[in-house]
């Protein structure tokens, strides 16, 4: 019998054929001399990576849900449903920005070839793991993002901080792995079985009892810490501030993100029965999240610092969606996860921008640079405002969901506290704008040019995707409330 | 339906070591250690709650266990190449002097 070609769909399979031979064709481009060949190369997979997944959606868009490889002796296997390929879709579409940025970014850099090698292993991991379809295949996939992005972000190996900020977020994170995995391991020995279907039929109807409480305390400090969940966030700032500017824009604007998922996929499947209690925490603990995330940035003077415990905020925004628990609510949260990708991805290329025309993150070293580089700056402007809620750009229509599904479920402390978070976060979005429009203060400033072009391309296409969603939402609202439907299918088979 | 077992009290244990070591040890090689003894945990209570099936040993426990072996040495090797580098930049292998990053 002849195995079939296709592994794991064409996208997955892309993605790692692509990751795997990027050494090889990495080599072969420096020794023909011609750097920018490894992200050329780079590019084209991830560009036919998307293209293979618009087939997929339309394969997916009718509400079938696609299993593959059918299903063995192991049960192990991916599950993609809309959600999956709304996932996914981020995943590639900041993967090819990040990666087209890099090609300039990255040039003075050595080992060109690992890091595109890194980059396509961080969005196939990531794909991989919102197409899983059982705790197994998810973790292994989890591994794989998590493991290249603790080399990613000690990728400038000679600088203390990057080896100080790697290590402490390796640290953090593979404990986090570890009690996670425990967790799924409890799920596994009450019910026989990891993949989602089966966990939320064993558990949705079943009496809970004091392990799935555990389990799902476990697997909630588990994914948190990748989070970026309060009181486990210490690693974030440290890491995604001194990580390069390409590789923090995917962080913050992707991986982090992926935690959010994982966390609504089990919730809504083996946590099915005790849904109510595991919100109320997550509720709790997003409202912390969300305080401290928009507080910590007031102190910072170290731009990409900044941004970064601003990540920390609109993971709160995320999570307080994700613990409403209704349709309007997990609907904010994953729109608020396509849009935070677009601004904060935007928001982290343009700090990346300036710190590569002008060497550094210091806000009071960079007044006036906005003269200089009115592109950037410019598109830096355009995401800041969407990052704070203004409206009419993508960030306020997603927190505006997010709100209005807080006051529907009777939680109108919670969309209060939103709103006075937004408000609060405009003060430090507005001093980093001040600083961009100051009259220009040093020498350095002065002789500032614009970034090339290669890296105002993303920059740009990004800003502009900004304002289009803001001005024209409905199709991604449709998109984003068909992939949730998906969420919630077995919702209504445990209760049918 | 899952019981305590000393399995399972052992597994816990295990955890709480992985912890312990992690929150108190300054030497870098030994909160490698806490995190190998913290996925060795996870990897003890798969292999023992696959025997506690009815009837048979489910296979399924056991590659998920030998995936998790493989995946605990990448992410070993990975951390001993940032302690090389570590101890390269600081000269020691004392967690406490990591402390250029503040705030």
């Amino acid at each position: 019998m002849r195995e079939p070609a296709i592994v794991f769909t064409p996208t997955l399979d892309l993605l790692l054929v692509f990751t795997i031979s990027m050494p090889i064709a990495g080599w072969a481009a420096i020794r023909i001399h011609r750097k920018f060949l490894c992200g050329a190369y780079t590019v084209a997979g991830l560009a036919a990576a998307g293209a293979f997944l618009y087939g997929l959606f339309l394969d997916v868009s009718q509400g079938t849900v696609i299993s593959t490889p059918h299903v063995g002796v192991f049960s192990a296997y991916l599950r993609i449903d809309m959600l999956g390929v709304f996932m996914a879709t981020i995943s590639i579409g900041i993967g090819l920005a990040v990666a087209i940025y890099s090609i300039i970014y990255m040039e003075k850099d050595t080992g060109l070839p690992i890091y595109f090698t890194l980059l396509l292993a961080i969005v196939s991991g990531m794909v991989g793991v919102v197409f899983a379809g059982d705790l197994f295949t998810l973790y292994i996939f989890w591994e794989l993002m998590c493991v290249s992005t603790y080399v990613l972000v000690a990728f400038r190996r000679g600088r203390s901080e990057s080896i100080e900020a790697a290590f402490k977020y390796l640290m953090m994170s593979v404990a986090g792995s570890a009690t996670a995995f425990l967790g799924m391991s409890l799920l596994y020995g009450m019910s026989g079985t990891l993949n989602f279907e089966g966990l939320a039929l064993a558990f949705g109807q079943a009496q809970p009892n004091a392990w799935l409480y555990l389990a799902s305390l476990l697997i909630l400090t588990g994914f948190g810490v990748t989070t970026a969940i309060v009181p486990l966030h210490t690693w974030l700032p440290d890491a995604h501030s001194v990580a390069p500017s390409p590789i923090s824009a995917i962080l913050s604007g992707v991986v982090i993100e992926t935690g959010i998922y994982v966390l609504s996929r089990t919730c809504f499947s083996a946590f099915l029965s005790i849904q109510a209690q595991w919100l109320a925490i997550v509720m709790a603990l997003s409202v912390i999240t969300m305080v401290v995330g928009n507080v910590m940035p007031l102190l910072q003077n170290d731009l990409k610092r900044l941004l970064a415990y601003s990540s920390i905020a609109q993971v709160g925004y995320m999570l307080a969606g994700l613990s409403i628990g209704t349709q309007l609510g997990l609907t904010g949260t994953f729109m608020q996860i396509f849009n935070h990708a677009l601004m904060k991805g935007t928001a982290f290329l343009c700090a990346g921008a300036i710190l590569y025309t002008l060497g550094t993150r210091q806000l009071d070293e960079m007044a006036g640079i906005g003269r200089r580089m009115p592109i950037t700056a410019v598109a830096f402007t355009i995401s800041l405002l969407a990052l704070i809620g203004m409206p009419p750009l993508n960030g306020f229509v997603s927190e505006l969901i997010i709100v209005t599904s807080a006051f529907q479920a009777n939680l109108a402390w919670l969309g209060v506290t939103i709103i006075l978070n937004g408000i609060l976060s405009a003060a430090f979005y507005l001093r980093v704008l001040r600083v961009l429009i100051q009259p220009i203060g040093s020498e350095k400033v002065e002789r500032a040019r614009e970034a090339p072009w290669v890296m105002l391309l993303p920059i740009c296409f990004m800003a502009g995707l900004i304002v289009l969603f803001g001005l024209w939402p409905d199709p991604l609202i449709r998109f984003t409330q068909q992939s949730v439907a998906g969420l919630f299918s077995f919702v209504g088979q445990v209760v049918g | 339906m899952l019981e305590s077992s000393y399995y399972t009290v052992f597994v816990f244990a295990l955890w709480v070591i992985g912890i312990y070591c992690l929150a108190t040890k300054r030497n870098i090689i030994r909160l490698i250690l806490g995190i190998e003894i913290l996925i060795n945990a996870a990897d003890i209570s798969f292999i023992s709650l696959a025997a506690g099936m009815e009837g048979f040993v489910d296979p399924l426990g056991h590659s998920i266990v030998i995936v998790s072996i493989g995946l605990a040495g990448t992410v070993s090797a990975v951390a001993i190449t940032l302690i090389v580098y570590a101890y390269r930049q600081y000269g020691t292998l004392d967690v406490r002097e990591l402390r250029h990053l503040r705030g």
